[in-house]
C-alpha cells in the first residue's frame, strides 16, 4: 500500500491541489413490499415520496471522480441520521462506529459496554456511522454506488 | 496506513457536527420530521490529503395515523334494573407519529354476541354518553369528567374514556347489552376545540407531510382497516333480583272450638303470611316493601304484630311459616298492612305475618 501511494506521489506531483475533483450524491428510496396480480409479494424501491416510522430505506451513494488524477486513500464516512436505525451494508470492505465515529470496525467485532458494566456485542442500532474505504485509488473518470439499509425509527 | 488514520480523524470530525437532533418516540419519528443524510468523501491526490467533498439528501417523515381502543379489564358490567350511569371503561391510545385529536362515539348493537358472551338483548335507556377522564384517576367522577373528545394527545399519549350508560326500568335477569366505543383521528391544533376528520392523503404523494392511516379493524360494524378510526367493545350484563309473592293463611281459632280444631266461622281468627321469594341466580333485593289490603269481611288482629322478615321453611306457598318475625304494631293501620322485609338474598325468603278476626 505504501509503495503504491509513493508511486502515485512520484508519478502526479503537479495535480494534487486539484479542488472538488470528486462527485458525490446521497439518494434514498424506500423499499417497499408491493403485491403482483399473482399474489406474490416482491420488494421495489421507490422513491422516498410516503415516508412513515418503520419503513425500510436504503441509502445509497454514489460517487464519480471527476479529476483528472486518481484519488487515494478514498474514504467515504456517512453518519447515520438519528431517526434511521441501521440495518446493514452489501458491501464487505464497510465499516461501522458506535461512538460518533472515534472507532471503528466490522459490527461483529464491536461491544457495547452496558450501563450494568458488562458487555455486549454490538446490534445494528446502536451504529452511528458507517464507512467505506477503498484499498485502491478511484480511477479518473470512475464512478461507483456504496449503499446501506436503515429503518426509520 | 498513517494517511489512512489521518483521513479517518477528519471524517468523524464531520461526522459529529452532521448528527441531527430529531427526536425519536416509541411509535416513530414524528412527522414533519426531515431524515438529513450526511455523506463526506475524504481522498488523497498525489499523497496530498484533499478537501472534502459532502453532499447531503433530506427526506420527510410523513404522518402515519394510528391509535388503539382497549377495554379495562375482562369481563362484563354487572348492572341491576333501572341503574343510572352504569360506567364500562376503556382506555384510548395515540400511537401515530403526530399529536391529535379524537372524537369519541358510541354504537351499540342489536342481537349478535356480547363481547363477553351471551346474546345482546336491549339497549340503554337513552344513548350512552363518552366522557374522558379528565384528572387521570381511571373512575369517572360526574361533575369532573365532562370532555366528550381528546384533545392535543401527544404521541404515545393515552386517556382514559368512560361509556356511561342508563339501564331500563325493570330489565330481566342476564339480559346483556354491548356497548362499542369508536375513536376517531382528527387534526389536532387548536387546544380545547376538536379538530376536523383527518383525511388520508389521496391519490398522489405530495412533497409536504402525506397522512397515511394504520389502524387495524375494530370491533364495531364498519370500523374497518385503515379508516382512521378504531373500536373495542364492552357489555352490560343485568343481574335483577327474580322476586315472587305468596300468600297463605291458616285458622288460629274460633269462638266455639278455642285453638282445637278451630273453623272458619265468623269471629274465627285467621293467621295471614305473605311469603317473598327471592330465586338463585339473581341478584339480592333491597328494600322489600310489602303491601297487603285486608279483604272487607276481616278485620287486622292488634296485640299480634304484624311480624316482619320471618324465615320461611321450606317452598312458597307449601311450607311453613316462621315464628321469628320482628314485631311491628305500626305496620298496621286500617285495613292495610305494610312493611319493608329489607335485603332478602339470593335463594331465600322472608315473610310477614299478622292475624285477622272474620266478621
Amino acid at each position: 500500500m505504501r509503495h503504491f501511494l509513493l508511486l502515485l506521489a512520484l508519478s502526479l506531483p503537479t495535480t494534487a491541489m486539484a479542488t472538488n475533483a470528486v462527485a458525490l450524491q446521497s439518494n434514498v428510496f424506500v423499499e417497499k413490499m408491493v403485491t403482483d396480480t399473482k399474489g406474490r409479494s416482491k420488494a421495489t424501491l421507490q422513491e422516498p415520496k410516503i415516508v412513515l416510522p418503520g419503513d425500510r430505506l436504503i441509502f445509497v451513494v454514489s460517487y464519480h471522480n471527476t479529476g483528472a488524477a486518481p484519488a487515494a486513500n478514498f474514504i467515504v464516512t456517512n453518519p447515520l441520521p438519528r431517526a434511521v436505525s441501521y440495518q446493514g451494508t452489501p458491501d464487505a470492505m464497510a465499516q461501522v462506529s458506535i461512538n460518533g465515529g472515534r472507532d471503528w470496525d466490522m459490527l461483529s467485532h464491536l461491544k457495547v459496554k452496558e450501563s450494568d458494566g458488562n458487555w455486549r456485542a454490538a446490534r445494528p442500532e446502536d451504529v452511528t456511522h458507517i464507512r467505506w474505504a477503498m484499498k485502491q485509488a478511484v480511477p479518473v473518470g470512475a464512478t461507483g454506488k456504496l449503499s446501506f439499509r436503515g429503518i426509520v425509527r | 496506513m498513517k494517511t489512512n488514520i489521518k483521513l479517518l480523524m477528519t471524517g468523524s470530525a464531520l461526522a459529529l457536527a452532521a448528527l441531527g437532533a430529531t427526536p425519536v418516540l416509541a411509535v416513530g419519528t414524528d412527522a414533519g420530521s426531515t431524515i438529513t443524510n450526511n455523506v463526506s468523501v475524504g481522498y488523497n491526490v498525489g499523497g496530498v490529503a484533499q478537501t472534502a467533498i459532502n453532499a447531503s439528501n433530506a427526506i420527510i417523515v410523513d404522518r402515519k395515523i394510528n391509535l388503539t381502543v382497549a377495554e379495562v379489564g375482562s369481563v362484563t358490567t354487572t348492572v341491576a334494573p333501572g341503574q343510572l350511569a352504569a360506567v364500562t371503561t376503556f382506555t384510548v391510545t395515540n400511537t401515530s407519529n403526530a399529536t391529535l385529536d379524537f372524537g369519541l362515539s358510541v354504537a351499540e348493537i342489536t342481537g349478535g354476541t356480547a363481547a363477553h358472551g351471551g346474546t345482546d338483548n336491549f339497549n340503554a335507556a337513552a344513548a350512552p354518553q363518552v366522557f374522558v377522564d379528565s384528572n387521570g384517576n381511571g373512575t369517572y367522577e360526574a361533575g369532573t369528567d365532562l370532555a366528550t373528545f381528546m384533545d392535543e394527545i401527544l404521541e404515545d399519549g393515552v386517556r382514559t374514556v368512560f361509556v356511561v350508560a342508563n339501564i331500563p326500568v325493570g330489565q330481566a335477569n342476564a339480559s346483556v347489552a354491548e356497548v362499542n366505543l369508536i375513536a376517531q383521528a382528527r387534526d389536532s391544533g387548536v387546544v380545547g376545540t376538536q379538530g376536523a376528520v383527518s383525511a388520508e392523503t389521496a391519490g398522489a404523494n405530495t412533497a409536504g407531510v402525506d397522512t397515511v392511516f394504520a389502524d387495524i379493524a375494530g370491533s364495531a360494524t364498519g370500523d374497518i382497516a385503515r379508516d382512521g378510526r378504531h373500536s373495542d367493545d364492552d357489555d352490560y350484563t343485568v343481574l335483577a333480583a327474580q322476586l315472587t309473592v305468596a300468600k297463605q293463611s291458616r285458622v288460629i281459632s274460633d269462638p266455639f272450638n278455642g285453638t282445637t280444631n278451630p273453623k272458619l266461622i265468623p269471629g274465627a281468627v285467621v293467621e295471614y303470611c305473605i311469603v317473598v321469594t327471592n330465586a338463585s341466580g339473581g341478584g339480592a333485593a333491597d328494600s322489600v316493601a310489602i303491601s297487603d289490603t285486608l279483604p272487607t269481611q276481616t278485620v287486622g288482629l292488634v296485640g299480634f304484630g304484624p311480624f316482619l322478615s320471618g324465615t320461611y321453611t321450606g317452598v312458597a306457598p307449601t311450607g311453613t311459616c316462621n315464628a321469628d318475625g320482628t314485631s311491628t304494631p305500626g305496620a298496621l293501620a286500617g285495613n292495610v298492612v305494610s312493611g319493608n322485609l329489607g335485603t332478602i338474598a339470593t335463594g331465600t325468603s322472608r315473610t310477614l305475618y299478622f292475624r285477622a278476626t272474620i266478621q
